[in-house]
């Protein structure tokens, strides 16, 4: 998809998923598109476009934001990781969870559902069932009603639980 | 009775096959894709709800640097209408709009950017008219949206002339007025994807649609090309739930693909999906239900009126089922049901998950409520003791397959701790719960076109090939296939190839509607697999010199039983020796209808219970469903995790529909125009505890097979919610969603007469 002409630009070097970029685009370009439309990320995906369902959902220096809200010029010297690094070489053991447990069902909110569970269990890798409905509240999904999403979390718990004892 | 987790199913417990891509952010929507020399089109909609249009200027749009072609109603070279039952909706305007959501012109630029700011280059002259904001009005205005009058559609069934003189006679009547609310979809992908033009003159259509057959039949009729010069790929789908059966961007960016001969994409923006989308009808019942010394149904009045909005789209077929579901799984002997569709200025309703059930559904369980409470008999005993029985025939009359699921989801609900352990009382909130049942039925019904297909077939690649026209769109249709797939022939998921959702490779198996997929599905393996065993078996028996009767399909190829069972030949090569010859196999068939003529009435049926517990919090009314657990009576269970799943999420889609879901529309505008003023439930919103059970068994003679579970978990939520909240406050809910000052106005009450 080809951009309008527009005259102010900016230089932008930042890191995307281990590698370093650099793009010259509009300062007020939304990072939503930069990854969808500039980078071909189609993982991150776009739904409401005024940060309430968290379907665009990155990591920005390692924190979660909606990516229709970041305008280019804040992504200046940043890290940033998308649905397309987190199972760079494996699947994430709660990508594993949300399969085996039926966290999803059309799967638009999924990439990042994953993103804010990710952020959280980085964190904490053991959160009360109240700091993850907490930390999901901000992310939407009509098809699951949740508790495959919930059961997801529940099994996380359970795997790192058995890694913990047999270490 | 059987509760559906991972550990009661164990190994029927699957992954789903596309959900590895999902995690992983790789599948591509239809809206993710692009293409080189790819355009963007947006679609400039009308500025008022109703009004004439004097004229269209595009002339300083057209000359805006980066803007590759404008269309208006003069660009529609074939029929400038759609809708799925009558085609009554503009593709583009010629001169007058009959919703804020109605198109008038369409732009295709080299940016998003450009094709807005050519949207606002383009000029109507708009003269507006009267705004027709309520079916009310409609009915008595002299205004008329619609050369044949603002009367969509009539329904109705009686089943006597002495209804009202029966009614009269009852010793408990209750007449109550119920209003829903114009439910958003809120599929997570709003509409959208993109139209290829290819260089054999024909057009890939890579959109959204639960009828990729359909889609392009429409498509056909308004570009005026065959519909063998159009391909639609329909599948994956973000979501849908009934909201993209209907035709959304297709034509426009067909119309700005043929005309620039370059790719176009469309994908609107959530405020434009709410605008132009389609929402669950918003229906009006008034219900008068009489019962007598016994506590037996005698009468039942109901007269629903349903604010169809701007077109039809499939409002007639929505009326008919809601006529047909107001007196749910009951037997009652005096019935007089009326029901009108109506058009007005407001957003267009259409299909929905549960397509009218749950609108008379929330009003009719009601009313059981009311009428136990009068007769002061538990509710539960209320309904058992009128409840229809196996052989009893249909809400219409009608003869349905014998099903005694009504009675299997009464005795399953009832063991429910949430009915029967006391209640935890908590200082500042009080609790209540309710129950709530349905019977809902699957397919389009008597008297419509319902045709499906399947097919079986041996690929080059010595791949087992099945192939449908249906469309995944989050529901798990992938998985069930593989499963029915491999339970039908022995084989492993490995050997298998799933074709859907692309009208080039599937036969037309009708829409993935009306609960209609995984029976259909069932039945065209059911239908196929033994020719296509035989074939096989044959063929591998005489090429391998082998007895058949020794033969059967397993995992990688065929193999021969024997102290140790072997592997003969692999599907592959036997592919290979069979070359030119490869087995392929197709069926065609219709689904089960009655044998009455009653329109729109269903044959087959599944059949729900829900029991909920509510805890409503005393300062602010708000109303929070704490647990909730579901029954449902549906046949044998072919996805554990998909049915439940289809349970679960239809629940929380019904908590919606109950609780805070609304489009607000004022003088045929929307309030809600996003997801920060439209509220779906999140995950606080939900729950804590929600059990699922099932009854798999079919009666003896059943061989219809697993009914569809996509619409039945969201229907009896309402009504069991609001049960709930009656018994917790004492407030009898009459119009969703629920309001919190209601609510606080019973709490009041209360406690003036605690006082």
């Amino acid at each position: 998809m080809k951009k309008a002409k527009v005259e102010n630009k900016i230089d932008l070097t930042f890191e995307l998923n281990g590698q370093p970029y650099h793009l010259t685009v509009p300062p007020t370009y939304r990072l939503v598109d930069i990854l969808r439309t500039d980078l071909q990320l189609t993982g991150t995906k776009i739904s409401c476009e005024i940060g309430r369902c968290g379907a665009c959902s990155v990591l920005l220096n390692g924190k979660v934001v909606n990516s229709c809200l970041v305008m280019a010029y804040q992504i200046q010297l940043s890290t940033i990781e998308t649905i397309e690094h987190v199972s760079h070489q494996s699947l994430h053991p709660i990508q594993q969870a949300f399969l085996e447990e039926g966290g999803l069902q059309c799967g638009y909110c999924t990439p990042g559902m994953i993103i804010a569970l990710k952020d959280l269990l980085e964190q904490n890798q053991q959160p009360t069932d109240e700091e993850v409905f907490e930390h999901l509240s901000g992310n939407l999904c009509r098809c699951t009603g949740y508790t495959g999403i919930i059961r997801a979390v529940q099994r996380y718990r359970e795997v790192v639980n058995k890694k913990e004892e047999i270490q | 009775m059987k509760e559906l987790n991972k550990n009661e199913y164990k190994s029927k417990w699957r992954i789903r096959p596309d959900g590895h891509d999902k995690v992983t952010g790789s599948l591509k929507y239809l809206t993710d894709y692009c293409f080189p020399n790819m355009l963007v089109g947006k679609v400039l909609r009308s500025s008022f709800p109703h009004a004439k249009i004097n004229s269209i200027n595009t002339t300083e749009a057209e000359q805006l640097e980066g803007v590759e072609a404008i269309i208006t109603y003069k660009d529609v070279p074939g029929m400038n209408r759609f809708g799925l039952i009558f085609p009554d909706q503009p593709v583009l305007c010629e001169d007058t709009v009959r919703y804020v959501g109605d198109a008038v012109a369409a732009v295709a630029a080299i940016s998003e950017e450009i094709a807005m700011k050519a949207l606002s280059l383009i000029f109507v002259e708009y003269e507006p008219l009267e705004v027709i904001d309520s079916p009310d009005k409609a009915l008595s205005s002299q205004m008329k949206l619609h050369p044949a009058g603002n009367v969509l559609h009539r329904a109705g069934y009686k089943n006597s002339e002495y209804v009202l003189d029966e009614l009269k006679k009852c010793p408990y009547i209750v007449e109550e007025t119920y209003e829903t609310p114009r439910q958003m979809h809120a599929y997570m992908e709003t509409e959208g994807g993109v139209v290829v033009p290819e260089n054999d003159g024909k057009l890939t259509v890579y959109a959204a649609t639960q009828h990729g057959f359909k889609d392009r039949m429409q498509l056909a009729r308004i570009l005026s090309i065959p519909e063998s010069n159009i391909r639609v790929i329909s599948s994956p789908i973000g979501g849908s739930f009934g909201g993209k059966d209907e035709l959304n961007i297709q034509p426009y960016a067909a119309l700005l693909a043929i005309k620039t001969k370059k790719p176009v994409k469309l994908h609107n923006k959530r405020t434009e999906s709410v605008r132009a989308g389609i929402k669950r009808h918003p229906m009006k019942m008034t219900m008068t239900t009489g019962a007598n010394e016994e506590g037996k149904l005698v009468g039942h009045i109901v007269r629903i009126v349903a604010d169809t909005g701007a077109y039809a789209t499939l409002g007639p077929a929505v009326l008919d089922f809601a006529v047909e579901h107001s007196t749910g799984p009951y037997i009652i002997p005096y019935v007089d049901i009326e029901g009108v569709s109506v058009f007005t200025n407001n957003g267009v309703s259409g299909e929905y998950r549960g397509f009218g059930g749950n609108q008379v559904t929330f009003a009719l369980e009601s009313q059981m409520d009311r009428l136990a409470e009068l007769l002061q008999i538990n509710p539960l005993v209320f309904r058992e003791q009128n409840l229809r029985k196996a052989d009893d025939p249909g809400p219409l009359g009608q003869r349905i397959v014998k099903n005694d699921g009504a009675r299997s989801v009464l005795t399953m609900i009832k063991k429910s701790p949430i009915l029967t352990q006391p209640l935890k009382t908590e200082p500042l909130n009080v609790k209540g719960r309710g129950v709530a049942i349905t019977m809902h039925g699957g397919g389009l019904g008597f008297g419509r076109p319902d045709p499906s297909g399947a097919r079986l077939s041996l690929t080059k690649d010595g791949e087992i090939e099945i192939a449908f026209g249906f469309e995944e769109f989050g529901q798990g249709l992938l998985g069930s296939i593989e499963i029915m797939m491999m339970e039908a022939l022995g084989c492993r998921k490995e050997d298998l190839k799933i074709v859907i959702g692309d009208t080039d490779l599937v036969p037309s198996s009708g829409s993935s509607t009306a609960s209609r997929s995984t029976n259909m599905i069932w039945n065209g393996i059911q239908k196929l697999k033994e020719p296509f065993l035989n074939k096989i078996l044959d063929e591998a028996a005489s090429y391998t010199d082998t007895t058949r009767d020794l033969l059967y399909l397993g995992g990688k190829g065929i193999w021969r039983k024997g102290k140790i069972d072997q592997l003969i030949i692999s599907y592959y090569d036997l592919a290979n020796y069979l070359s030119d010859k490869l087995p392929i196999f197709h069926t065609q068939f219709h689904f089960p209808t009655t044998p009455d003529a009653v329109i729109g009435g269903h044959y087959l049926y599944s059949f729900a219970a829900v029991a909920a517990e509510v805890e409503i919090d005393q300062l602010t009314g708000r109303v929070k469903v704490t647990k909730m657990d579901h029954c449902v009576a549906a046949g044998p269970v072919v996805n554990p995790l998909g049915y439940l799943g289809q349970i679960e999420g239809g629940a929380v889609m019904g908590l919606g529909f109950t609780i805070n879901e609304d489009s607000v529309m004022e003088n045929g505008r929307y309030h809600t125009q996003n997801l920060d003023s439209y509220l779906i439930p999140t995950i606080k919103d939900i729950p804590k505890e929600m059990k699922v059970f099932v009854d798999e068994s079919l009666m003896e003679g059943d061989v219809f097979g697993p009914r569809g579970v996509g619409e039945i978990g969201t229907v009896a939520i309402a009504p069991a919610v609001t049960a709930a909240i009656h018994d917790a406050c004492g407030l009898w809910v009459k119009n969703l969603p629920v309001s919190s000052e209601e609510v606080l106005d019973a709490l009041t009450i209360n406690a003036f007469v605690e006082k």
